[in-house]
């Protein structure tokens, strides 16, 4: 994925104006651990948000295998997001009248996966995060660690091309948040998934195989 | 596509059962009103006609030609056995009363007032609209040799008169002369007609016929029509039967009855479409929170690459539903309150001056016809879909991250 002089500039031309990202140019290659770190404020989460297509940039161009993803449509974005693209946000966001087991299979529902499938990579990934015993609970009867590891079950059954994770352990204690990353780890190595969080969460970076520092919307830093 | 929009909503539902049991009771209480409201106008004017046909003019009525024009006793149906002979051979016609009437002057020992003197018979007027329901004091009788009268409640009241009182009645006869007779009051009746309730004194064909110096004659033939579509069928044929009497019906002859019956259906309408827009709003209202309050959910939907499209067709279906477990719901209490007072009607005899001064009874009773479920049904279906409209165009607008971030809604 190669991001070429992305903006973001929030309210333009209102006295309100933001400038959230400016000038920003990297590439992610297939099968990355990356991170981009940064203060609060700093843009890492809406740069997040416009690699995965849920916010547009001001101007710039974003590519996903040589095609120019930023000039899709709604419709098409919200297939790629269906089809390449898994999410983990820092508030869970499940979907509250779906148990555990149809919020875990519910990408797999939309992408047309037989019931046997579903399943099985259901059974899988609860075995995987230890939530087998939440698997008939709605998101509402289960604690907010609970529902972080059903939201990264739910971000990587369809086994997309690319997880985004928005301040995943920022809701979790020490012992999920190691579970987690190792989930994460386990799924980038085994299945060559690009991984990329947004998080300034010390134990994420030391796990992260690159980061990206921003400050203030313009990338500072950026190393191995 | 729509299996998993359609489970989605069903599970919607289900899952928040007591929201999804509150927005069914709005939409179900509104419409019961509705329905309820409908039937109970409809049958009060439906009462009004029912009590003029029964009364008076029944489905058709024969005059003497200019007899409506000149209530003269120059103008009369003559003859009468052999007019009642063709009414036989008349396919549909029910029941028929023979009436002969002529004003004068009603007089007590203290007040006289302008009134109508009518010949009727007591078993015909019964068979043909059930006249003895109307009596409210005293007998459905003449007494002995016919000396009595039945009289309307509201002219007795002016007259000050009760069962047993007598009066005198003065008219010109015939032959031109002016003649009295006394009768005694055997009973007071209360048609809910208030032309005959203000005006009318009723007595036997006999007595009167010998009275006006009249014999064979009458001044209307009211008929009984078996069936409601037969009505301008029998019309023709009794036109064809007798080309030099006038047949009329009921509709032609109190056209202010016709105008009261269009001036209630605007004013039905009128009153039903406020009230559609009230319980319109309602259910608008209640579907639209239960869409707005779950924004952040159907965005969180779209953020992870659900197509517009099921997100759209599982609200318009969670609508759908509730709006037809609510229209079910109210079809059911609304037909049982429309069923409770068709029968047993609603008791206003509070207000009963006001109401019989228009022909209106104080126990009202609500019609029921099929094709208020239907518009019902209509009524429910349009504003549930108008509640998703609006919800839909902010979803269609909105960035879902914003909405999950908090920064919009």
């Amino acid at each position: 994925m190669k991001l070429i002089h992305i903006t973001k500039t929030f309210y333009p031309g209102s006295p309100k104006e933001v400038k959230a990202l400016t000038d920003i140019n990297l590439t992610f290659e297939k099968g990355e651990f990356t991170t981009l770190s940064g203060e609060s404020g700093s843009g890492k989460t809406t740069l997040l948000n416009i690699i995965g297509g849920l916010d547009s940039a001001t101007s710039g161009q974003i590519f996903l295998d040589d095609e120019e993803i930023s000039a899709y449509s709604e419709e098409k974005m919200a297939k790629l997001r269906l089809h390449d693209i898994g999410f983990i946000f820092q508030a869970y966001n499940l979907i509250h009248v779906l148990t555990v087991r149809e919020n875990i299979g519910f990408i797999m529902k939309l992408l047309k996966f037989d019931d046997k499938q579903i399943e099985t990579r259901v059974l899988e990934l609860a075995s995987i995060l230890q939530i087998e015993d939440l698997l008939h609970k709605l998101p509402g009867e289960i604690s907010g660690g609970q529902q972080q590891r059903v939201a990264v079950a739910r971000a990587v059954a369809s086994r997309p091309k690319l997880i985004l994770a928005d301040e995943p352990t920022a809701n979790l204690d020490s012992k999920n948040s190691e579970r987690l990353m190792k989930m994460l780890r386990m799924l980038n190595e085994k299945e060559h998934v690009t991984v990329i969080f947004a998080s300034h969460d010390k134990y994420v970076l030391d796990q992260s195989k690159r980061i990206i520092v921003l400050d203030d919307g313009v990338v500072i830093d950026e190393g191995l | 596509m729509y299996k998993i929009a359609n489970h989605l909503a069903w599970l919607s539902l289900w899952r928040r059962k007591t929201r999804s049991l509150m927005v069914i009771i709005m939409i179900a209480l509104s419409l019961a009103g509705l329905l309820g409201l409908q039937g109970l106008y409809d049958g009060m004017i439906t009462h009004l006609i029912n009590t003029t046909i029964r009364s008076d003019s029944g489905e058709i009525s024969l005059y003497a030609k200019e007899y409506r024009l000149n209530k003269s006793l120059d103008h009369i149906l003559s003859s009468v056995s052999q007019i009642e002979k063709k009414l036989l051979t008349v396919e549909g016609i029910k029941s028929y009363s023979v009436r002969l009437q002529q004003e004068g002057l009603i007089a007590t020992a203290h007040k006289s007032l302008g009134a109508t003197l009518k010949g009727i018979s007591l078993e015909r007027e019964q068979n043909f609209g059930q006249f003895n329901a109307f009596t409210t004091k005293g007998t459905y009788n003449f007494g002995e040799k016919n000396k009595g009268a039945l009289i309307g409640s509201s002219l007795a009241k002016k007259l000050h008169l009760d069962i047993g009182s007598r009066v005198v009645f003065t008219a010109q006869d015939a032959t031109g002369e002016i003649n009295s007779i006394s009768f005694r009051i055997s009973g007071i009746l209360k048609t809910g007609n208030p032309a005959l309730d203000e005006n009318s004194v009723f007595v036997s064909m006999g007595k009167i016929s010998q009275f006006l110096n009249l014999k064979e004659s009458a001044t209307q033939i009211a008929l009984r029509v078996n069936e409601a579509d037969n009505i301008k069928k029998v019309q023709k044929e009794l036109q064809i039967l007798f080309p030099n009497i006038d047949v009329l019906r009921w509709d032609e002859l109190y056209p202010l009855l016709i105008q009261m019956r269009d001036i209630m259906e605007i004013f039905n309408l009128a009153s039903y479409v406020i009230v559609f827009i009230v319980a319109a709003l309602g259910i608008f209202g209640v579907i639209l929170v239960s869409v707005l309050e779950r924004m952040r959910e159907f965005s969180i939907m779209l953020a992870i690459g659900t197509p517009y499209n099921m997100v759209r067709n599982q609200i318009i279906i969670e609508a759908s539903l509730l709006g037809f477990i609510g229209y079910m719901a109210g079809a059911f209490l609304g037909w049982i309150s429309l069923v409770y007072m068709s029968t047993a009607g609603i008791d206003l005899r509070s207000f009963e001056a006001g109401l019989e001064m228009y022909g209106y009874s104080a126990i009202m009773y609500a019609d029921m016809h099929l094709y208020y479920f239907f518009q019902a049904f209509f009524a429910v279906f349009f504003a549930t879909l108008l509640s998703v409209i609006w919800p839909l165009r902010i979803l269609k607008k909105i960035k879902p991250i914003q909405v999950i971030q908090g920064k919009m809604l």
